[in-house]
């Protein structure tokens, strides 16, 4: 460190005209000099006396903008009271921006989710949130509509009124059109506002919690104002859909690039930030025994279901230009199968897991249109009378189409043309009003070899191992075990795993963890330009024959688990589906 | 189940063990059976005074974080070598489920005189292959003579400094101990890290960080009359820390009364020729601390800690604390300046 024996640990600086390192230390970009800096003290290693011999990033410096003035700071000085034995992960001062701020996402999700990290104490102090949206409001209006929806929403956590009212002081709020070029300017303005009173060190993370249709303008505004670079990290947050087709996904991302790098673009997956999806990570490469089971040898066939027991509730028109392959499998039940199925990373490193998900993903077998209808089944749920009540078909829903050919129901049997999973099935599966709501996937593993115990069909069933997300995240191994008294039978046991009540701790929910890491710079969680291109690649395939076909819909009743043909798909290789 | 003649068997202890998961078995609903959760042998050594039922709360409440075999004993003052066991479970039944989730717990009472023949019953009763910590519950217990041979056991053994009457003659003597090679933790210092997650999340900021090597001076406020040992370990940390980016701070302990008398109620970084302190924590009433730094004022709850809470963070480090066998050393030094 430079200045430790000879420099001023915080140096003012004279003849600042602003914005005078455009990077903030994204590795990579350009250094952009606009001023002359003049130190008022230095050494002979770049914090020299007579001004800056060397970018402030060379030196271990970056400056800070306050009000007038900046702030040179030591950027290798480390703190040196962290203790990751016992603190939770090191969070660096941000700004958050959240464009859609009176939508349903911020208010049922975000927010709660941010004040439950500030109830955990994992936010710096200096945290703020600006919130923009067309609706005019004050800063107070927007707090007290915050304050409102993060009591009604917070879920397993207490509310602390003099917690909230710490926090509040950091939530800001600004009105504006997210077409308009002039609010970009102004948000820029606001951001350095915000920066200097609450010391975000021009960090700033842009949430897109608006509407798919407005990322392009919010990225154009942004590019064009230049706030996607300052004097700290800029960030983007986007939700799905990532695009409804391949071409679609590809522009958003040209547009996205204009104003940010890819390693700065966090797409939203809220199903990688569930407990259970990041244990099966620990689960494969943290224990030594699952892993040579997991291959092509072992394991017979993967199913992976993701049912809702709802329709589309009050979603219908939304629904109806999306369909449950491109809303379920194309995103969440690929990134799934991609983290059951990836090669081990060589580390943890965010890019590093990536990598091997996408490799994952690029090995999807892409169908041929012929092969399309063999191994793929669209659905639509008819009417049905359940529980007494009448429950409506999916084109009887509000906003539906009579005649529309969307599928509210998918199953494709995947296969993964590596040396690992060649031949092995993964089957698929992704549907509304199905009998109840559960996610998991069952690896099921090969029958013993040879049945040398005299039994029932029992005695031969196959070993399972069963991770389910939802609702009751955990795991269990299905296994034979002899029956107790003489002879020998044998009947399948299940050891459990129950994630909550094992640790007994609250599970942080997965817009916690998601905010904490794309705050923190970890993307691990995050998908990748390259993986929604390859999970486009494979879904556009099956979309373009769906698009041409016109299917008998409805073919299930609200309540089944599935058309029949979804049956047929797997028996046709002697399979059966779970029934979770 | 006592044995007679106040001696155990530990094959004795071990099948009645047996019998009660056997037991546990047969009452399950249907298929659905018991299981068996384990990941630790936990020793507690306690007096008899200690509140039995307080002890048992904690364990109940522990178990669902950190299963384990629990073996209590409970000393009782004595001359003549008596031992007593029995054995039962902690069971629980997760929201929402059918099955029980069962732990086993031995309960030993023993005199004073018949430590040394604890160790022996002990060693057998430990689940294999998984490590074995001891609580030890009172500062009289530490100091028998034969309490070693039973620590041995353990793969680190946690006191609680704020037990010993005089906590610089406690942090000395931990520290020999730390020094001689015995693995151990203080819930004296369990309890300060919230404060110290608290000052590290202040200087994750960068802007508050460049200003970490100008602090000259660390005030520490205690309830009590001298320092407790909480306080000789925050001030501990933080010089080290400060010495680390460069900063050479002087400490000052001030007493402000009240209680609990161990609990802390301020800390204060401070540069030289700078009105506003560069951090500070205050606790004010009920469990919210205020955080002042950058001109900034934050609430944290801090909400009192119970033997469960405070076990639970230290269950969760059954290895070497490297930050705590550092602080250990560097608060006994301070301690007895």
């Amino acid at each position: 460190m430079c200045w430790r024996a000879v420099c001023s640990p915080v140096l003012s600086l004279t003849g600042y005209r602003g914005g005078f390192w455009g990077a903030g230390g994204i590795p990579g970009k350009r250094l952009k000099r606009k001023g002359r800096a003049f130190l008022s003290s230095g050494d002979s290693t770049g914090c020299g006396v007579g001004g800056l011999r060397r970018p402030p990033e060379a030196t271990g410096l970056r400056y800070v903008a306050s009000n007038k003035r900046a702030t040179l700071i030591n950027m290798s000085l480390e703190n040196p009271f962290q203790d990751p034995l016992r603190f939770e992960r090191r969070v660096p001062e941000c700004a958050m921006v959240i464009f859609g701020a009176n939508g349903d996402l911020t208010k049922r999700k975000l927010l709660p989710a941010l004040y439950r990290l500030a109830y955990e104490r994992r936010l710096d102090a200096g945290f703020a949130v600006l919130g923009i949206s067309r609706t005019p409001l004050t800063d107070d209006q927007f707090r007290e509509k915050m304050l409102a929806s993060v009591k009604e929403f917070l879920e397993d956590s207490p509310f602390d009124d003099e917690v909230w009212n710490a926090f509040a002081q950091g939530i800001f709020y600004m009105a504006g059109d997210f077409d308009n070029a002039a609010l970009y300017p102004a948000l820029d303005a606001r951001l350095k506002e915000i920066g200097a009173a609450r010391h975000t060190g021009g960090n700033v993370l842009f949430y897109c919690s608006a509407q798919p249709s407005q990322y392009i303008p919010i990225a154009q505004g942004i590019a064009a104002a230049n706030v996607g670079k300052g004097s700290g990290w800029r960030r983007i947050v986007i939700e799905k859909p990532f695009g409804h087709d391949l071409a679609s996904a590809q522009k958003l991302s040209a547009e996205l690039h204009s104003a940010f790098a890819e390693a700065e673009v966090y797409r939203i997956d809220h199903y990688l930030g569930k407990e259970t999806v990041q244990n099966i990570l620990a689960l494969r490469f943290g224990n030594g025994i699952f892993e040579p089971l997991w291959n092509r040898r072992y394991v017979n066939h993967v199913q992976i279901t993701a049912a809702e027991s709802i329709g589309v509730e009050g979603r219908g028109s939304y629904y109806q230009e999306a369909g449950a392959l491109r809303d379920m499998i194309q995103n969440h039940l690929s990134q799934v199968m991609a983290t059951i199925a990836m090669e081990p990373s060589a580390t943890f490193r965010p890019d590093a897991v990536r990598d091997e998900r996408s490799k994952l993903l690029r090995s999807i077998r892409v169908m041929k249109p012929d092969e399309v209808l063999q191994n793929t089944v669209s659905g639509q749920y008819g009417p049905a009378h359940i529980g007494g009540q009448d429950v409506p078909g999916f084109r009887q829903e509000t906003g539906v189409k009579p005649d529309t050919q969307t599928d509210t129901y998918a199953a494709v049997t995947f296969f993964v043309d590596n040396w690992r999973w060649a031949g092995v099935p993964f089957y698929v599966r992704s549907g509304k009003r199905l009998p109840k709501r559960v996610t998991e996937i069952a690896i099921q593993f090969n029958a013993a070899p040879l049945a040398i115990f005299n039994g029932d069909e029992t005695t031969t069933a196959p070993n399972l191992l069963i991770l389910r997300i939802q609702p009751e995240e955990g795991i269990s191994l299905k296994f034979l075990s002899k029956r107790p008294g003489a002879g020998m039978k044998l009947r399948p046991v299940s050891m459990d795993f129950n994630y909550g009540s094992s640790f007994g701790e609250r599970s942080p929910s997965a817009y916690e963890t998601l905010l904490l890491d794309a705050i923190i710079g970890d993307a691990t969680l995050y998908t990748r330009q390259d993986m929604v291109e390859a999970s486009w690649t494979v879904v556009d395939a099956i979309q373009h024959v769906w698009d041409d076909t016109k299917f008998d819909f409805p073919n299930y009743a609200a309540g089944a688990w599935g058309p029949k043909a979804a049956d047929d798909m797997l028996a046709r290789r002697g399979h059966v589906w779970r029934q979770p | 189940m006592g044995a007679a003649g106040g001696t155990i068997a530990p094959d004795r202890i071990l099948h009645d063990m047996a019998d009660l998961w056997a037991s546990l078995g047969k009452q399950g609903e249907g298929d659905a059976g018991v299981l068996r959760a384990c990941s630790m042998t936990l020793v507690v050594a306690a007096e008899e005074s200690d509140d039995a039922q307080a002890i048992g709360e904690t364990l109940a409440a522990l178990m669902p974080e950190h299963p384990s075999r629990a073996i209590v004993i409970r000393f009782h003052h004595g001359e003549q070598r008596e031992l007593a066991a029995r054995v039962f479970s902690q069971c629980w039944m997760p929201f929402g489920h059918r099955q029980q989730i069962c732990c086993e717990q031995i309960e030993i009472t023993a005199s004073d005189a018949s430590l040394p023949d604890l160790a022996p019953v002990v060693l057998p009763l430990t689940v294999p292959d998984l490590p074995v910590i001891l609580w030890c519950r009172g500062a009289r217990l530490f100091h028998l003579p034969a309490f070693a041979q039973l620590a041995a056991i353990a793969q680190k053994v946690v006191l609680d400094s704020a037990a010993f009457s005089d906590p610089a003659a406690a942090l000395r003597e931990m520290s020999e101990a730390a020094a001689a090679g015995r693995l151990l933790a203080d819930l004296s210092w369990t309890r300060l890290t919230r404060w110290r997650e608290l000052i590290a999340q202040i200087f994750e900021n960068r802007a508050q960080l460049a200003n970490l090597p100008l602090v000259s001076d660390i005030l520490i406020s205690h309830r009590a009359a001298a320092p407790p040992a909480t306080a000789y370990y925050l001030a501990a940390w933080l010089v080290d820390g400060l010495a680390q980016v460069g900063a050479h701070a002087r400490v000052q302990f001030q007493s402000d009364g009240g209680e609990p008398v161990w609990r802390l109620s301020r800390v204060e970084l401070r540069a030289q020729g700078r009105p506003e302190a560069i951090a500070s924590i205050a606790l004010a009433e009920g469990a919210a601390a205020e955080v002042r730094t950058g001109g900034l004022i934050n609430k944290a709850l801090l909400p009192a800690l119970t033997d469960y809470a405070l076990m639970r963070e230290e269950l969760s480090i059954p290895g070497a604390d490297p930050a705590f066998a550092h602080a250990l050393a560097a608060a006994a030094k301070l301690a007895l300046s």
